[in-house]
């Protein structure tokens, strides 16, 4: 199917077969569509249709609820059935020539692991190699679950046959549920990607502040490793919140301690624990990292004042946790709108 | 002229914010700055997320979204916006704020923070054209005399011909301004149709006056000049990185 889309700046053509989403097959043509979460809740990709026939995969998706003028759709949700023409409201580019052009990819799951009583691992073997960039994440759907979920990436390769990803249980939702249930090692998985901005690039030289809560340390730990692997932290500093309930819930502690002591100098991290007093055998089992009492971003301010000279931010996390943080760096900390990075997916 | 009540005075937080609608639906975004009031649109023209929701501090208005920042003063775009705030002009009548109507060239970002005797003199160039749905405004390879800035109403810009065509984008805002050939040198025809998608109210107005204009008021011309430049680059130039 021939698609037309008409932006507020210009037009662009690109082609999209019979099941493919039309957000998907115009990214993956590298047009840097709108879209935030690619999976149908924040709205963004929505656009009008002028002209031919569209089926809505999922008329349930919590995004609708952004739809205001008739004949308007998700593009992440929608596919063409035949040659369309739909308009979107904003200014719409190419890519950056460097940007890694989304593309699909079919994976096998070949590892879980419990990293805590309601956070899974998840590792999964790619058929052909592919390049993203550290803090982007994938869209996947799992078998006999409809529609695609957004992950982000734990590890950082060039041309990966592997990615790690990690799932909060989540009551009601899906693919999580799916994969809790057991058995998942040895699916197939259809995965679309790279997707978000939220990247870092070890030419960035600033000082990195990264904020997360629960599974939002994922894009962190694969933006740490990128910037392990470039000696990044022999010359800037970095800041590293993890935001948990209890210590129970915290995970890949081993791993963000090994990376404390081999760059004891300039990297700091920190874990937040909102429900509950630092446990005396949290300081013991990790005493490379901090520990302290209080929601990530409330922790986060408390260290980070007077340091915010030179400093990128990175959040992620639930969308309460990204807010709140969002408000402490803009009003509190008096951060520049663009020194701060994050992708609203969950 | 048009004069609207908005809402009593107190019912804004000093340096704060509300969202009010006027008797006749019109929807605004209402903030105190010290002594001042300022009305905006409602919505982010990014991507009609309310701007009640984002964050203000009394200077700087955000857009929780995506961070688009505005000088609540002006309405003027700060950091990663991309586009000014349609602003409203506010009166305040003992306790009562009041909205009064604006012409299109007053809520046009190319002419915000131009001296007001300059914009009076571009205002008095204004032709108004009444445009029926389908009308076109001009075609390939027309004279690029005139510069359009658009009231109300949407218009559609189409490159190519005989059948090989395709849509170039559209304008839908007040205070857009298309047509901007006739600003530039050297760049005597329209390379594009434009058309009236639906009855449409159009400011007309001279370029080359226009020009005559700024190059006696070289402080406002160093102004428009900027905007146009970034308006410009807007459309043709990449994104780059959010």
């Amino acid at each position: 199917m021939r698609i037309e889309l008409n932006a507020r700046n210009r037009a662009f053509h690109f082609e999209a077969d019979p099941c493919e989403r039309i957000l998907y097959a115009g990214l993956a043509a590298g047009i840097n569509l709108p879209y935030e979460c690619g999976s149908g809740t924040c709205g963004t990709c929505k656009a009008r249709l002028v002209k031919g026939e569209i089926d809505d995969l999922w008329p349930e998706a919590a995004g609708r609820k952004y739809l205001k003028q008739a004949g308007e759709f998700l593009m992440c949700q929608c596919v063409a059935r035949n040659d369309c023409s739909v308009e979107v409201a904003g200014f719409v580019n190419d890519m950056d020539p460097g940007a890694c052009t989304p593309v699909f990819r079919t994976g096998t799951i070949i590892d879980t692991s419990m990293l805590t009583h309601d956070v899974l691992g998840l590792s999964v073997a790619l058929t052909e190699p592919i390049d993203f960039d550290a803090g982007q994440f994938f869209t996947m759907q799992v078998p006999g679950v409809p529609g695609y979920r957004g992950y982000s990436m734990v590890n950082f390769e060039r041309a990966t046959r592997r990615f790690d990803f990690v799932v909060k249980k989540k009551p009601g939702g899906g693919a999580s549920e799916w994969l809790f249930k057991g058995g998942a090692k040895g699916a197939r998985v259809e995965l679309f990607g790279p997707l978000g901005s939220a990247t870092f690039y070890p030419d960035l030289s600033k000082n990195i502040l990264c904020i997360a809560g629960g599974s939002g340390i994922a894009g962190m730990m694969s933006i740490l490793a990128r910037a392990r692997q470039e000696r990044y932290f022999d010359q800037f500093n970095g800041h590293v919140f993890f935001g948990v309930r209890a210590y129970r819930d915290g995970f890949y502690l081993a791993e963000l301690s090994q990376l404390a002591r081999e760059f004891p100098d300039r990297l700091r991290v920190t874990i937040a624990l909102s429900d509950e007093a630092v446990p005396a055998q949290a300081r013991e089992e990790y005493p490379a990292l901090g520990f302290e009492h209080g929601f990530v971003h409330e922790v986060a301010a408390r260290t980070m004042e007077g340091k915010y000279h030179n400093v990128r931010a990175y959040l992620a996390g639930p969308p309460p946790a990204v807010d709140a943080s969002i408000r402490m760096l803009l009003l509190q900390a008096k951060l520049p709108a663009d020194h701060i990075r994050y992708d609203k997916f969950s | 002229m048009d004069k609207r009540f908005v809402c009593p005075r107190a019912e804004i937080p000093a340096n704060g914010m509300i969202q009010c609608e006027t008797g006749d639906g019109l929807k605004l975004l209402v903030a105190n700055a010290g002594d001042d009031y300022f009305a905006y649109q409602a919505m982010c023209p990014h991507q009609e997320v309310p701007l009640c929701e984002g964050l203000y501090d009394g200077a700087v208005l955000t857009c929780h979204q995506h961070l688009w920042q505005w000088d609540i003063r002006t309405g003027a775009p700060l950091g990663l916006a991309e586009q000014a705030l349609e602003s409203f002009p506010v009166e305040v009548e003992g306790d009562s704020l009041y909205v009064v109507a604006q012409s299109a060239l007053n809520a046009a970002e190319l002419f915000v923070g131009i001296s007001d005797a300059t914009l009076a003199a571009i205002t008095a160039l204004a032709q108004k054209e009444e445009r029926a749905a389908g009308s076109v405004c001009y075609d390939l390879g027309d004279p690029a005399d005139d510069f359009y800035v658009l009231e109300s109403g949407r218009v559609e810009f189409l490159l190519g011909r005989d059948g090989r065509s395709s849509p170039a984008g559209f304008m839908l805002r007040k205070g857009e301004v298309f047509g901007w050939a006739a600003l530039l040198d050297n760049q005597p025809r329209r390379i594009a149709r434009a058309t009236c998608l639906e009855a449409s109210l159009l400011l007309r107005i001279n370029g080359k006056r226009t020009l005559e204009l700024l190059e006696h008021d070289s402080a406002s011309g160093y102004i428009v000049m900027r905007r146009l430049s970034s308006l410009i680059a807007r459309y043709v130039a990449s994104s780059g990185s959010k």
